[in-house]
């Protein structure tokens, strides 16, 4: 107690010394007052001042007025005498030099209480029963009835929900949401697409800043989502881990993304491979591709069109199953770059990429520096319709090209057969390019290439 | 009664510490129904006239109104419509009155360019000799003369008057009488000694710290961190805490902001977000504690109509928490331990202390209630949601506890009502102004101001005696 008096403070209050010390309010007041009248006695020559606070009644305007003043230690007994009956008094502070006005103690007390306002009726004389945190449950709860009720400027809101929240949330969907099945994730997904548009635009920019490294592409656009499903459909994969990657990545990288969303990836987890899922957000299809097991062109195509989100860099998933599981999964992992997962994406994942694969095999150990340079690729498909793809090729330094298929399919051409179908056909212009490239990998471009085309 | 029960152990706390600080419970509320239903809006469409609210205000009181007034002029009476006056005879009309004054602030004549006038400074009173009385029903209206106070009375009443058309076709009032104190259910209060506390006028963000410390105070005695074990006991009674209107102050409102450039204006912050979030500190404090009813007020961050909405959540998430934070509307009413609440946060009291001659807070708070009607003077010189079907300020039974916040001084009243009616009558003090409190003591419906105070430079032994 001296020790504070002495060393380093002007003032204690016995708000200051209660939280300081752990003790009950009435304990402090009481240490104060001992305190104070041991060092009189010493009479040590430390001037100590010592504010009061008292508590009483006083007529006042007619009323019988509670009063409750903080007073110096010289206007005490004034202020006693002035009032009717005295409900208390006690030691408020204890200061060096002499108060003018109270303002410093309201200070100290603001600064204590600052610091503990998690606990700041723990060493109270009252403690009330009722007076319990909601469970974050409850919070969420009533957080998503908020979302329902009134549209997009509460996503907002939501979404701004603090990051812990997003965890526990999750975990409370995915209790719930797991019975539904893939039924359930039918009806959420149309529910939740007109979400997804308020959102998509929003956590675009955030998307960026999000996902760390690798993408310095900007936003993927849609496609690279259902291209994930084709790939998906492949893989035979350890659902449940990739799910809970997937979730952490999406989390960490993803604190824009309301709550809502989690909900689905739980039940995809659940679908486990060999089942249809039907993920609603991109940023989970991506993570998902591993569940894709049977993915069908049907539901990739539907994805793809809810698909606005921008995805970083996905590899293209265009190829049929059997292709697919074949490859090797570190391959696209490492050519996927993807940041907050990079080595532990199992081998399913990498079956989603029969050309990356491709490529990787050809390139081997060339260890050249890729740039991503976005392309149009025009295709016809299957019902002739003509479908352009901005495709994110990478293209080396010595300009041969290898094609990463990161499709964005423009969600408008996208017919239900489109994905299955190109993927042969994505098929055939890998190996082909990559013959291609293969033979022009030494030839500068020259510059009467330009005046041929006549 | 705080104090009696204190007293015997007034200077405990002024000894060596001891062994075991005793702690009390909270006293738990043993009911609480949130009545504010009719004041929560939907969706809110304002494409609507206000002429319907003044018409299902008129269809809903006459009944009452015409009860009244044969209890009170005797059931011969003529009822009359004023399609059906007659000149000379002796009649009872039942309408909305109209208050026409020369200095009520006009939009209309704001913006007239032809007379190239500025706008009407504020003023406190915008009353004026010349004002006129017109009782409007739902096809006419007549002007009024006689034994009735142009000043005293405002837009919006609902009355009956009794007298007769005279020839130059005003109608000459001999007597009138309002809707009175409705019913009253049988108050079925707490045995014991529970308190609600009521606080209006936090005032935060106003950049001056006079009342900060005082309401430090407030909180602790509250909380229960001050005063001795006596005190301290007493203080866990306070069942509940309610804090009526102007949580933030004048000066967090901004408004010149409105007419800056935007360019200057981009990088500040609002005023009002250091507000709040000392609101949020303050009520996170009270939260952990006691239950709370937090009601918006002129100057706070909710829709300026009345009703007023809650507060959002989400401005308040350290407080927002603790289920003991309701964010209810304005006006508010709920029935706490079997006690009926009604309060607003006092714009509809200070409105018409604009509009009326009345001076006295208490005794507008006492007309309202005696009118049968919250705020009479919305729509039209109050802002307010554009009814329809009903009216929800229209009292539809007596409470029992009556306040309005954001008074310039405290007063509190025990009005006994014809009928056997028992309403305390409480106007709440500013806080930031007064450091004074409202202590109700739910068992015996009495009231006791609390004032707070710390100690400043010039304060000498004489100050200490004028008090608050």
């Amino acid at each position: 107690m001296q020790c504070f008096l002495c060393v380093f403070i002007l003032q204690v209050t016995y708000k200051w010394l209660s939280y300081t010390l752990g003790v009950h309010v009435n304990q402090a007041k009481q240490m104060l007052y001992d305190y104070v009248e041991r060092k009189r006695k010493e009479s040590s020559g430390a001037q100590l001042h010592v504010t009061y606070l008292v508590a009483g009644n006083l007529v006042q305007n007619g009323y019988i007025c509670h009063k409750v003043a903080v007073v110096r230690e010289d206007k005490l007994e004034a202020m006693k005498s002035k009032l009717a009956t005295i409900a208390s008094v006690h030691v408020y502070s204890i200061q060096k030099a002499l108060l003018k006005d109270s303002g410093p103690l309201y200070n100290t007390d603001y600064d204590i209480i600052k610091t503990n306002l998690q606990n700041c009726s723990k060493f109270s004389a009252i403690h009330c029963a009722a007076a319990v945190p909601r469970t974050l449950a409850e919070v969420s709860q009533a957080h998503t009835s908020a979302q329902i009720d009134s549209q997009t400027p509460n996503d907002m809101q939501v979404a701004s929900v603090p990051v812990t929240n997003g965890q526990v949330p999750s975990t409370a969907k995915q209790a719930s949401q797991q019975p539904k099945g893939i039924m359930g994730m039918f009806a959420a997904k149309s529910s939740s697409k007109s979400q997804d548009t308020h959102k998509e635009t929003k956590p675009e920019s955030k998307e960026t800043i999000g996902v760390s490294t690798a993408s310095s592409k900007p936003p993927a656009k849609g496609n690279t989502m259902s291209n994930f499903f084709g790939k998906a459909a492949m893989n035979k994969l350890k659902a449940s881990s990739e799910s809970e990657q997937a979730k952490e990545e999406r989390e960490v990288t993803k604190p824009s993304v309301p709550a809502a969303e989690p909900k689905l990836l739980p039940t995809t987890t659940v679908e486990k491979p060999g089942k249809k899922t039907e993920p609603v957000k991109i940023q989970k299809k991506d993570r998902k591709r591993a569940k894709r097991v049977d993915l069908s062109d049907n539901e990739e195509e539907k994805e793809a069109e809810n698909l606005k989100k921008k995805r970083r860099r996905i590899k293209q998933p265009q190829s049929d199953s059997s292709d697919n599981e074949a490859d090797g999964p570190a391959s696209s992992i490492s050519q996927e770059d993807r940041a907050p997962t990079p080595s532990p994406e199992p081998p399913p994942k990498a079956g989603l990429e029969p050309a990356s694969t491709e490529v990787k095999a050809s390139t081997g150990g060339k260890k050249r520096k890729r740039r991503r340079v976005l392309k149009s690729k025009t295709s016809l498909d299957d019902e002739g319709c003509m479908v352009t793809e901005k495709v994110f090729e990478s293209e080396s330094c010595t300009d041969s090209e290898e094609e990463f298929t990161k499709a964005k399919p423009a969600s408008l051409h996208r017919q239900s057969t489109a994905p299955v179908k190109k993927d042969p056909k994505e098929d055939r212009r890998g190996p082909k390019k990559g013959a291609a490239t293969a033979s022009k990998a030494n030839k500068q471009v020259s510059i009467m290439g330009f005046f041929q085309k006549k | 009664m705080f104090s009696e029960q204190a007293a015997p152990t007034a200077q405990g706390l002024l000894a060596p510490p001891s062994a075991e600080p005793s702690t009390f419970a909270r006293a738990p509320v043993s009911t609480y129904t949130d009545c504010t239903e009719p004041f929560r809006l939907g969706q809110r469409s304002f494409s609507r006239q206000y002429a319907h609210i003044y018409a299902t205000r008129l269809i809903q009181m006459r009944p009452l109104l015409e009860e009244r007034a044969q209890h009170k002029w005797g059931s011969g009476i003529a009822m009359r419509k004023l399609c059906e006056l007659q000149a000379g005879e002796k009649c009872c009309v039942v309408g909305t009155l109209f208050k026409s004054m020369q200095l009520q602030p006009s939009i209309l004549r704001e913006i007239s360019e032809e007379h190239n006038l500025l706008p009407q400074p504020p003023r406190t009173k915008y009353i004026h000799q010349s004002d006129e009385l017109i009782l409007e029903d739902e096809l006419q209206r007549i002007k009024l003369e006689g034994t009735i106070d142009v000043q005293k009375l405002v837009t919006g009443t609902i009355l009956a008057i009794y007298g007769s058309e005279k020839d130059n076709g005003k109608f000459l009032v001999e007597d009138h009488c309002f809707a009175d104190l409705p019913r009253q259910l049988p108050m079925r209060g707490p045995s014991t000694n529970h308190f609600v506390l009521l606080v209006s006028g936090l005032g935060l963000g106003s950049g001056s710290g006079e009342s900060l410390l005082s309401m430090q105070l407030l909180v602790d005695v509250v909380t229960g961190q001050l005063g001795a074990e006596g005190e301290q006991s007493s203080a866990a009674q306070i069942t509940r805490v309610i804090l009526a209107g102007n949580l933030l102050s004048q000066s967090t409102q901004s408004r010149d902001t409105i007419n800056k450039a935007k360019y200057l204006t981009k990088k500040t912050q609002a005023a009002s977000v250091e507000a709040v979030k000392m609101l949020d500190e303050i009520l996170l404090q009270l939260c952990t504690s006691v239950p709370v009813d937090v009601m918006p007020g002129e100057f706070d961050p909710t829709n300026y109509t009345l009703p007023q909405q809650p507060l959002h959540r989400c401005m308040l998430p350290l407080a927002s928490t603790y289920s003991t934070l309701q964010l209810v509307t304005n006006p508010y009413q709920a029935e706490i331990d079997g006690v009926r609440f009604l309060g607003t946060s006092g714009q509809n009291i200070s409105d018409i202390f604009k509009y009326s001659s009345m001076d006295d807070y208490m005794e507008i708070l006492e007309w309202t209630l005696c009118v049968g009607h919250i705020s009479p003077t919305a729509p039209d010189t109050l802002g307010c949601f554009p009814f329809y079907k009903s009216d929800p300020f229209i009292f539809t039974d007596c409470p029992h506890v009556y306040f309005c916040g954001n008074a310039p001084l405290f007063s509190s009243k025990l009005l006994k009502g014809r009928d056997g009616q028992q309403v305390l009558l409480v106007t709440v003090p500013d806080f930031s102004a007064t450091q004074t409190a409202c202590l109700i003591n739910l068992c015996d419906l009495s009231c006791q101001p609390v004032s707070f105070s710390g100690f400043s430079a010039d304060e000498d032994e004489g100050d200490m005696e004028i008090g608050h």
